[in-house]
């Protein structure tokens, strides 16, 4: 029986300080613990609360714990619908806007227009707030280690001193990509979209078990993604178990695996040696590039995937999958009742749980997304 | 009968007839031809050559170069079952990375709706040395009952297919066995049509597998939650790309053997995978048919339900304007599902459930095994992107099971023909054929393609079938224009029902739709009809 004394940062990045550290801790658990309490009753109906999701920094993890990942494919589903391979691919890499599912890339071509690198990105933008917030100068840093020396402080940051999250060097699929943007991919979608996926739904006596019926009914995602019908799948399917559940940490999406089958480079060499993490622990990665060395004689343009070659960033991304990696224990012991009726929305509410709060840090360090509840035990102090 | 059928050591195929009364399936013995089973010993048994298991001779036995054979066989191994196998390759330290895969024809049907009803689950597995492509497959069930094995041999360049069938090993033939006459869609090569691996649900959402789409759904206390290769249990999403591979694998091999001394030894086996369906893949919408609502978003049916579109777009690059597949108004499919009566029926146990397969919309498409051997037999030069395109716009309106491109199979000679200007050769004898023969005829329609001149057949084909896609689309939003894609749909099921291919009763619905009904076919104005072997208008 054990509880983790703080979240640390996805990937187990090094990048932040102490304060930053602290700051990112109580964004996660805030964000943990207001999923856990789902929206207000009066204003959505049976979607609240969430017994059978925990935070671990505050509930044991039993001894009958056991982690499994969710995966899913990096190629936007959403773009499945075009008539061909090359249409959607072309879809694909035009904007980061519909690369949802929790993966976005850039891609850069030599002067023939040949493919010469694919950088991939699953890092959530609340975590660049927080270091942005807490060590700018970090920021500018790893923009200009991984995006290029011509990155300047003024095109990351506003004139209030606000990080831009759609700056020019990560909002486009040819300049580079720093980290997610695209609106859904957000952590803390993943971390409300996982709470309410705890809920049991029977409906008129029924049990719900699909993907796609209970995305209708518990409304905690994009049901056109790969991702979201999928991660609340796995998720219910472990609370129809009576379990309790939690996103293990480092809360995050990490890349999977890329999968080469069918792949050919022209010297003959594997392709997968040309796939390499700069971001992120082994285990959890958050940062991946395609890139062929420098001193081999051909590029990523040259390779072929079932006798075409890559053209388009997107084909790569058809091979990628990533995953978030969930926590069950307790599994039998729930006695958390189902929820019997689908979600309700009042009129005009938006509900953006587990939101990133850039605005209210303050002298005592990062309040949370709550900070007329500030000060707490978890609460940074200056 | 075969082995292969004799056997009970096999999957369950509920959608076959009965072999034999019931208990009448007993195990091979010593009184079969060939002398029976001998434990110990590897035997070959492959349907259609050899009249029973018999030993292999020590010549072939040594010629055996892939994992099944170097892990197990060639050392004196002979696992029994599938722990038995995985275990072994791990004490051999050979091909490490295991992928483990599961599927089951009633997977998405709750436990405690159908208690009765067997599961029937099985495990597919692959095991490869890291980063490369798999070397070995193995299909069984959690219980081992049946334990299949198919092995790449990197020297001779196949697939060896392997089944246990206790207390020994057979050799069920190779890739090969699959093209060759007497044994083709003979014992296993009924499923392994061309020699390579097979996935039916190659696509999302790769029904009835546990993939990214789907979980599988289990009773609380099924036993199976407690096998600890059900806790291994990957999305289908992985294997459709590492299936891919393998055919693709399978195919560049075959390829670098049909020509000998510029001569193209069997034309006719090459090109029977393009003029006509020697099998189907199954493929569907991804919603999931029960969530389908009369108010709910529009349907995109699968766009290898309107052509071939895997080799006219994607393979042959044909540069097409329509944006999307064609969809059609949810509540046109939810009012089908109920006026042609669709039901799950599994008649071997009773079980009968209303609606759809849980993926709405199944249906056979042209398989990737036949695009894989055109696209690279276009690739290598064998076959010019243009007579392979000319073929395929001929009725292309029905993606598989045309008779009117079969019917050009008269055309393509069986013995050997230079490889310089075979496809011209086989072009210009339906041309001229063409000459005397009605305008709707399939020469005619080749021949019309084949008039296209090299530098246009790309866009003008495209325009054909953006008019076409364009027809289907409009038609599909009408309830008149549904139901006849409905009718079609269910018409290209039974024959796919017909093929040895549909082993469980649980793949495909049923409907009231009379058995005695004709067999349909979409015409390229969208019209759907009796099918001919005429071509298209």
């Amino acid at each position: 029986m054990t509880t983790i004394s703080a979240y640390g940062p996805p990937g187990r990045l090094t990048d932040l300080d102490d304060a930053g550290r602290q700051a990112w801790h109580v964004f996660i658990s805030d964000s943990v613990d207001e999923a856990i309490t789902g929206p207000d009753p009066a204003e959505v109906l049976h979607n609240s609360p969430r017994p059978q999701f925990y935070n671990l920094t505050r509930t044991d993890t039993a001894e009958d714990a056991v982690r499994a990942a969710v995966t899913w494919t990096a190629f936007p589903n959403r773009l499945r619908s075009a008539i061909s391979d090359r249409q959607r691919w072309q879809r694909a890499d035009a904007s980061r806007d519909v690369q949802d599912e929790y993966c976005e890339w850039s891609v850069t071509r030599d002067d023939s227009g040949k493919i010469t690198r694919v950088t991939f990105t699953c890092e959530g933008p609340e975590y660049w707030d927080v270091l942005a917030r807490t060590d700018p100068d970090k920021v500018l840093d790893l923009y200009r280690a991984h995006i290029g020396p011509a990155v300047r402080r003024s095109d990351l940051f506003g004139p209030d001193g606000r990080y831009v999250r759609r700056n020019k060097w990560n909002d486009s699929t040819t300049q580079g990509a720093m980290h997610l943007i695209q609106q859904s991919n957000t952590l803390g979608a993943e971390i409300e979209l996982a709470a309410a996926a705890t809920i049991r739904r029977v409906v008129g006596g029924r049990e719900l078990t699909g993907a796609q019926e209970l995305i209708a009914c518990a409304k905690y995602g994009v049901p056109d993604r790969n991702s979201d019908p999928h991660i609340g799948e796995v998720v219910n399917s472990v609370a129809r178990q009576k379990a309790d559940i939690a996103l293990s940490d480092p809360v995050g999406i990490y890349f999977d695996d890329l999968a080469t089958d069918g792949w050919s480079t022209p010297d003959g060499s594997d392709p997968k040696s040309f796939w390499r993490f700069e971001r992120g622990d082994t285990d959890v990665p958050v940062r991946a590039v395609y890139e062929v060395p420098g001193d081999r004689d051909f590029t990523v343009g040259d390779i072929t995937i079932a006798g075409r070659p890559i053209e388009f960033g997107a084909q790569i991304t058809d091979f990628v999958t990533v995953k978030l990696t969930a926590t069950a224990c307790r599994i039998g012991l729930s006695t958390a009742p189902p929820q019997t009726a689908c979600v309700e929305l009042a009129a005009g509410d938006d509900v953006t749980p587990g939101a990133f709060s850039p605005g209210t840090f303050s002298a005592q360090g990062y309040l949370g997304s709550r900070p007329d509840q500030a000060p707490r035990s978890t609460r940074l102090v200056a | 009968m075969s082995l292969w059928e004799r056997t009970p050591e096999r999957r369950r195929a509920t959608a076959w007839p009965p072999a034999e009364p019931p208990g009448a399936a007993v195990a091979v013995t010593a009184a079969d031809e060939g002398g029976g089973l001998r434990p110990g010993t590897l035997h070959r048994g492959v349907s259609g050559v050899d009249r029973g298991p018999v030993p292999m001779s020590a010549e072939q036995f040594d010629g055996l170069r892939d994992p099944m054979a170097r892990v197990f066989f060639r050392r004196g191994r002979w696992p029994m079952t599938l722990e038995e196998v995985l275990d072994g390759l791990a004490e051999a330290g050979e091909l490490p990375a295991q992928s483990v895969y599961l599927i089951g024809e009633a997977g998405q049907i709750p436990p405690h709706e159908a208690p009765g009803l067997r599961r029937d689950f099985r495990f597919a597995i692959t095991r490869a040395e890291p980063g490369k492509d798999a070397d070995l497959l193995v299909s069984s069930d959690p219980g081992s009952v049946f334990l299949q094995v198919a092995a790449w041999d990197p020297q001779a360049r196949v697939f060896n297919y392997y089944m246990r069938i206790s207390p020994a090993w057979v050799w069920t033939g190779d890739s090969w066995s699959a093209l060759a006459p007497r044994s083709r869609g003979k014992g296993c090569f009924d499923s392994h049509v061309n020699g390579s691996v097979v996935m039916k649900e190659l696509k999302q959402p790769w029904s009835n597998w546990q993939s990214m789409s789907a979980t599988i759904q289990l009773a609380p206390d099924d036993p199976l939650r407690d096998n600890p290769l059900y806790r291994q249990v990957i999305g289908a999403e992985r294997l459709e790309l590492t299936v891919k591979g393998l055919v693709s694998r399978w195919t560049a091999a075959r390829l670098s053997t049909v020509v000998t001394d510029g001569v193209v030894t069997h034309p006719d086996r090459l090109l029977r995978q393009l003029l006509t369906s020697t099998t189907v893949n199954l493929a569907s919408t991804s919603v999931q048919s029960a969530t389908v609502a009369a108010s709910g978003q529009d349907l995109v049916l699968p766009l290898g339900f309107w052509l071939n579109a895997d080799a006219l777009l994607n393979d042959l690059g044909l540069p097409v304007g329509a944006a999307n597949a064609p969809s059609a108004p949810a509540s046109l499919y939810a009012d089908s599902v109920a006026a042609f009566g669709f039901r799950m029926e599994e008649r071997v146990s009773g079980f009968t459930r209303p609606g759809d397969t849980f993926f709405a919309f199944m249906v056979p498409e042209a398989a990737y095994e036949d695009n894989d051997v055109v696209r690279q037999a276009v690739e290598r030069g064998l076959v010019p992107a243009r007579f392979a395109a000319c073929a395929l716009m001929v009725d292309f309106s029905e993606p598989v099971f045309s008779p009117v491109r079969a019917h050009l199979m008269r055309y393509v000679p069986t013995a050997p023909v230079p490889v310089s200007t075979w496809c011209a050769d086989i072009a210009a004898a339906v041309v001229d054929a063409a000459r005397t023969l009605p305008a709707d005829s399939p020469e005619a329609e080749f021949a019309r393609n084949w008039a296209v001149p090299e530098a246009e057949w790309p866009e003008v084909f495209a325009r054909r079938v953006d008019a076409y896609l364009e027809k289907v689309a409009a038609r599909i939003r009408t309830a008149s224009g549904f139901d006849d894609c409905v009718r079609l749909a269910e018409s290209r099921r039974r024959t796919f029902k017909e093929m040895r291919l549909n082993e469980f009763a649980l793949t495909l619905p049923t409907t009231d739709i009379p058995a005695d009904a004709p067999r349909l076919r979409m015409h390229e104005d969208g019209t759907v009809g009796e099918a001919t072997s005429g071509g298209s208008p």
